[in-house]
C-alpha cells in the first residue's frame, strides 16, 4: 500500500504543511486505513490459496521439472498477492461507499492524474515483471543445462504417438512397449514422434509435455526422482477419440526395472 | 455541448425512388439469389467431378459455400453502388437517402441499409443470437462432462461441439462491443453524422451475416474435429465439415477488414469540431486501438484458412509433412492472428468500462494518458508474443526465452488498466447501477485471468499447464469475465440510447448475480482439473477429476439461467421499458446530447467540442 503515501494529496481538504505531516493526515483518514487492511486480507488469503491449493490438485512430484513448476505456481501466487491486495482492496473499499437510487450522487474530487502513482505503479509493477522473467529464465537455463549434460547417461524412449494410442520403444534394451516404465534417479530422453496428425506427450507427474509431429522428432527431457505410478495423456486435439489416448506406467526402482525390462525382453522384446 | 431540438424522423418525407431496383431489394432476395448461386454453383461443379475423392469434394462445397455469400451480397443489392460506377454513374441522391433507411420502420433492418444506427442494431441482435447459439453448445459441452463416462453427446458432437463453440464465441466476442456500440454510438460520441464509409458498414455487416448459415452448415457435413484452432494436418485429414469452417473464416476476415478500415478512417478524420486527440472519449481510443490491431490480423488467418482450402482442394501439401510441409507453419499464422485478437476482443470491452466508471463515480477518468499508454503498449507487444502458444510444440525451443520475456512485459501496460480504473474509483461514491457493478467484476475477473496468464507465460510451468483445461479457465477469465463484462456494461449504459427505454433494472441485477457467481464458480473448478491434470478438449475423462468437473457443470448452468434472465431483460425492456430521458445517466459524452430517435445525421448542427468529457467532481482547493 505504500503506492499510495502521495496520493491525491493535492486536493486535501485542510493541506498539512510538512510531508511527514502529510503522511500521517493520510495514513490516519478512515478510508486508507479500510483499504489497507481490506488488502491485507486479500494478500493473506492469495498467498494461502497459492501455498496450499496447488500442491493439493496437483499430482505428486515425481521429477525435478514437476518440482521446478509446483514451485513457480505457489511462489508467482505469492508475489501477485500484494499486488491483486492493492487492487481488490482499493476496489472493495469504493464498492462499500456505494450509493443507490436514482439519481447521481454528488461529484467526488477531481483527481484527473497523479504522476509519482502513475510512475511507482508502472515501476512496481515493471518490477514484479521482471522478478517472474528472470526466475523463469534461470528455471528455463537451469533445465536445459541438466538437459544436455545428463544426455550421455539418459535413458532414451522413442515415444510415437498415431491416432488414438502412444507406444514407447527403449532402443538400449531394445523392447517395444505400450505402458512407459523408467527407473528414478536416471535422466531420460524422449524422442517423440507422431505417425499422423499433431498429439501431445505429457506423462502428467513427470512434468514434461511436448508435441509429437508427423516426420520430425522433438526431444523432451525428465529426472524422475520418487517411485509411483506415472499416468500418459495427450494434451493437443487429434481427432476423434483424442480423450482416450493415454496410457500408463510407473518410476520404478532399478532392480524393478530390470525386471520389467528382462520380462518383456523373455517375450521376444515386445510387451503383451 | 449543444442541446438539440429535432423533428422526429416519422414526420420527414420517406425518400421512395420507385423506379430504381433497390427498393426491391431486401434480405428475402438475397437469400434467394444466394441459395440460386448456390446450388447452381453445386450442380455446375459436381457435374462429371469423381465425387469420392475428397478432394472434389471440397472443392465443390467450398466454392458453394463461397457462391452463396456472393449470391446473397448480389441479391440484397450490396453491389449496384459499384456497378454504377462501373458504367460512370453513381447513385442518385434520393436512392442514397433511401438507402439511409430514414423513416422506414422496422424493414430497414432488413435491408442493406447504410445509416450506422440500423448497422449497430444488426450487430446487436446478431451477436446476442451468436451468444446465444454458442452459449448453448457451451451447455451441452458442461453436460457432457457433468460426469466421467456420461455419453450425453458422442465424440464426435462433443469434438464439434468444442469447435464451433469456440468459433461462434470468438466471432461473437470479436464483434460484441465494437459491432453495435462501435457502430451506433461511436459516431454520435466524436460528433460525426454517419461512418465514413456508410456503404461499406452496411457491406461489413452483411458479408458477416452470410458467414452465420455457412458455420451452421458444418452440422450438416460432419461437424469440425479441430476444436476452432484449426491445426494442421487434423484439418487436412477432417471431414466435409471442415469447408464450413474454412469458408467462415475467410468471410469473417473480409468483414472484419472492412470493418475496422471503415472505424479508423472515421475517427481520424470525423471528429467533431474542437474534438483533438486527448479530447477524444476513451472508449473510442479503445475501439479504434482494437480494430487497427484487426486490420493486420485477420487476413493472416485469412492466409493460413486459404491455404488450408488449397492443402484440401488440390493438395498442395503446405501442412503436410509427407510432401515437405509443415504444421509449424499453421500454428505460427494462426498464433500471429490469434493472440492479437485476444487483446482486439479484450481492449473495447475494458474501454467501455473506463468510458462507464467516471460517469458514476461522478469524477474524471484517471490518468486518460496512462489508459491510452495501456492499450497502446498492449497493441503494441501483442505482435510480438504468438509463439507463447507454441512453447510445447516442439518448434524452436530457442525461442521460448525471448517470446517469455515478451510475454511476461504485456503485464506492465495491462497493470496500467487497472490504475486506471481503481484510480477512478479510490475515493469515489459509486452509483451503483448496472454498468457500474460490471466495473467491479470485471477488476476481479480481470485481475484471476491476468495473473494466471502470468503463469502460463512462464515456459517451465507452462510444461505443465499447457494443453490442460487450466489454459481454458484463464482465458474464459480474460475473454468472457473480461471482455463480455465490459459488453454487457456497455449493454446496459447505451441501451437507453439504441432503444429509447431503460433496460430492466431487476432483471438486470439477478442476472448479473448469476452470471457472475456462476462463471467464478465454473472457472474455478475448472482451473481446479487443469490443475490435477485434466486435459482440454475431452469428452470423457478419468474419476480423479470428477469433482472439479461437477462444479464446474453447476458454475454453467447458473451462468446459463444469468444469461437466459438478461436475455428476457433485454426483450422486455426493448418492448415495454420504461421510457427512457435524453441522458438518464448524466453523462458528457457527446451521444447523451441528442435525442431518441437519433436523427438521421445525428446533430442538427455540428457539435462544437471544448474539452474532454471527464469533466466531473469538485475541483481541489
Amino acid at each position: 500500500m505504500a503506492d499510495h503515501n502521495s496520493h491525491d494529496m493535492d486536493d486535501a481538504e485542510a493541506l498539512p504543511p510538512t510531508p511527514g505531516a502529510r503522511v500521517t493526515t493520510f495514513i490516519n483518514r478512515k478510508d486508507v486505513r479500510q483499504t489497507v487492511l481490506l488488502g491485507l486480507a486479500y494478500t493473506i488469503i492469495f498467498i494461502v490459496l497459492g501455498r496450499f491449493a496447488y500442491p493439493h490438485w496437483m499430482p505428486k512430484v515425481m521429477s525435478k521439472q514437476m518440482q521446478s513448476e509446483e514451485d513457480i505456481l505457489i511462489w508467482f501466487t505469492v508475489i501477485s498477492a500484494p499486488i491483486a491486495g492493492v487492487v481488490l482492496g482499493i476496489a472493495t473499499q469504493s464498492f462499500m461507499k456505494m450509493h443507490r437510487g436514482d439519481t447521481p450522487p454528488e461529484d467526488g474530487i477531481a483527481i484527473r492524474t497523479n504522476t509519482p502513482v502513475v510512475i511507482i505503479w508502472t515501476a512496481v509493477s515493471a518490477l514484479f515483471c521482471t522478478v517472474a522473467i528472470v526466475w523463469g529464465l534461470v528455471a528455463l537455463n537451469t533445465e536445459s543445462i541438466a538437459a544436455a549434460t545428463d544426455a550421455p547417461k539418459s535413458l532414451i524412449v522413442d515415444v510415437t504417438g498415431s491416432q488414438w494410442v502412444w507406444s514407447f520403444y527403449y532402443p538400449q534394451q531394445n523392447i517395444h512397449t505400450h505402458t512407459l516404465n523408467l527407473p528414478v534417479n536416471q535422466p531420460v530422453t524422449f524422442n517423440v514422434v507422431s505417425d499422423d496428425v499433431n498429439h501431445s506427450f505429457w506423462p502428467v507427474q513427470l512434468g514434461v509435455k511436448i508435441d509429437a509431429n508427423r516426420l520430425v522428432t522433438t526431444i523432451a527431457h525428465a529426472d524422475p526422482t520418487k517411485v509411483g505410478p506415472l499416468d500418459v495423456k495427450c494434451a493437443e486435439l487429434c481427432g476423434l477419440y483424442h480423450a482416450y489416448m493415454e496410457t500408463s506406467g510407473a518410476v520404478q526402482s532399478p532392480t524393478d526395472f530390470n525386471n520389467w525390462v528382462s520380462s518383456i525382453q523373455a517375450t521376444g522384446g515386445v510387451q503383451e | 455541448m449543444t442541446t438539440l431540438s429535432h423533428s422526429p424522423a416519422a414526420s420527414r418525407p420517406v425518400p421512395n425512388p420507385h423506379k430504381s431496383l433497390i427498393t426491391k431489394l431486401n434480405m428475402g432476395t438475397g437469400m434467394v439469389v444466394g441459395i440460386i448461386f448456390c446450388w447452381g454453383t453445386y450442380y455446375a461443379m459436381k457435374a462429371g467431378r469423381d465425387m469420392t475423392d475428397a478432394h472434389n469434394v471440397n472443392k465443390v462445397l467450398l466454392m458453394s459455400m463461397f457462391a452463396w455469400s456472393v449470391g446473397f451480397l448480389v441479391g440484397i443489392g450490396a453491389f449496384i453502388g459499384p456497378f454504377r460506377w462501373l458504367i460512370g454513374k453513381d447513385l442518385t441522391d434520393e436512392e442514397q437517402l433511401y438507402l439511409a433507411g430514414d423513416g422506414q420502420g422496422i424493414s430497414r433492418y432488413f435491408r442493406y441499409c447504410t445509416d450506422h444506427k440500423v448497422v449497430g442494431i444488426q450487430y446487436l441482435v446478431g451477436v446476442m443470437a451468436m451468444l446465444g447459439v454458442g452459449g448453448t453448445m457451451a451447455m451441452m459441452i458442461r453436460t457432457n462432462l457433468a460426469t466421467p463416462g456420461s455419453h450425453f453427446v458422442t465424440p464426435v458432437v462433443y469434438n464439434s461441439l468444442v469447435g464451433l463453440h469456440g468459433i461462434t464465441m470468438i466471432v461473437a466476442m470479436i464483434i460484441v462491443a465494437t459491432g453495435p456500440f462501435g457502430n451506433y454510438i461511436m459516431p454520435i460520441m466524436i460528433g460525426a453524422a454517419d461512418m465514413a464509409f456508410p456503404r461499406l458498414n452496411a457491406l461489413s455487416w452483411w458479408v458477416l451475416f452470410t458467414a452465420i448459415p455457412v458455420l451452421c452448415s458444418a452440422w450438416f457435413l460432419g461437424g469440425i474435429p479441430t476444436g476452432w484452432t484449426a491445426y494442421a494436418p487434423l484439418s487436412d485429414q477432417a471431414g466435409p465439415g471442415m469447408n464450413a469452417f474454412v469458408a467462415t473464416i475467410i468471410i469473417f476476415a473480409v468483414s472484419t477488414a472492412v470493418a475496422g478500415m471503415n472505424i479508423t478512417t472515421t475517427v481520424v478524420a470525423m471528429r467533431a469540431k474542437g474534438m483533438k486527440w486527448n479530447r477524444v472519449p476513451i472508449f473510442v481510443i479503445g475501439a479504434t486501438i482494437s480494430v487497427a490491431l484487426a486490420i493486420p490480423a485477420f487476413p493472416t488467418f485469412m492466409a493460413a484458412m486459404i491455404q488450408t482450402a488449397m492443402d484440401r482442394t488440390i493438395a498442395t501439401g503446405f501442412y503436410d509433412a509427407n510432401v515437405g510441409g509443415s504444421g509449424w507453419l499453421y500454428a505460427n499464422l494462426f498464433w500471429i492472428m490469434g493472440h492479437p485478437e485476444v487483446y482486439v476482443i479484450l481492449i473495447p470491452g475494458v474501454a467501455a468500462l473506463m468510458e462507464i466508471a467516471p460517469v458514476f463515480v461522478r469524477k474524471p477518468l484517471f490518468s486518460y494518458n496512462a489508459a491510452i499508454a495501456g492499450f497502446a503498449g498492449i497493441a503494441g507487444l501483442s505482435v510480438l508474443v504468438w509463439a507463447h502458444h507454441m512453447y510445447m510444440s516442439g518448434w524452436m525451443p530457442s525461442l521460448n526465452g525471448p517470446f517469455m520475456v515478451t510475454t511476461e512485459f504485456i503485464s506492465v501496460p495491462t497493470g496500467l488498466l487497472f490504475l486506471v480504473l481503481i484510480g477512478t474509483l479510490w475515493r469515489g461514491k459509486p452509483w451503483m447501477k448496472l454498468p457500474m457493478l460490471s466495473v467491479y467484476a470485471f477488476i476481479w475477473d480481470f485481475l484471476i485471468g491476468g495473473i494466471t496468464g502470468i503463469y502460463l507465460s512462464d515456459v517451465p510451468a507452462d510444461s505443465y499447464l499447457h494443453g490442460s483445461m487450466f489454459v481454458t479457465a484463464h482465458f474464459h477469465y480474460t475473454l468472457m469475465g473480461a471482455a463480455l463484462t465490459g459488453a454487457i456494461a456497455g449493454l446496459a449504459y447505451w441501451f437507453p440510447k439504441m432503444t429509447g427505454r431503460m433496460l430492466n433494472e431487476r432483471g438486470g441485477y439477478i442476472s448479473f448475480w448469476f452470471v457472475q457467481i456462476g462463471f467464478n464458480v465454473l472457472f474455478l473448478g475448472m482451473f481446479m482439473a487443469g490443475a490435477e491434470g485434466q486435459p482440454r478438449r475431452v469428452a470423457d475423462y478419468a474419476h480423479l477429476f470428477a469433482h472439479a468437473n461437477l462444479i464446474s457443470t453447476m458454475g454453467a448452468y447458473s451462468v446459463g439461467l444469468g444469461m437466459i434472465i438478461l436475455l428476457w431483460s433485454v426483450i422486455h425492456s426493448w418492448r415495454n421499458g420504461k421510457i427512457a430521458p435524453m441522458n438518464p445517466w448524466g453523462a458528457k459524452t457527446l451521444e447523451w446530447t441528442v435525442p431518441y430517435p437519433v436523427p438521421l445525421t445525428n446533430f442538427e448542427t455540428p457539435p462544437v467540442v471544448t474539452s474532454d468529457p471527464y469533466g466531473y467532481g469538485r475541483s481541489a482547493k
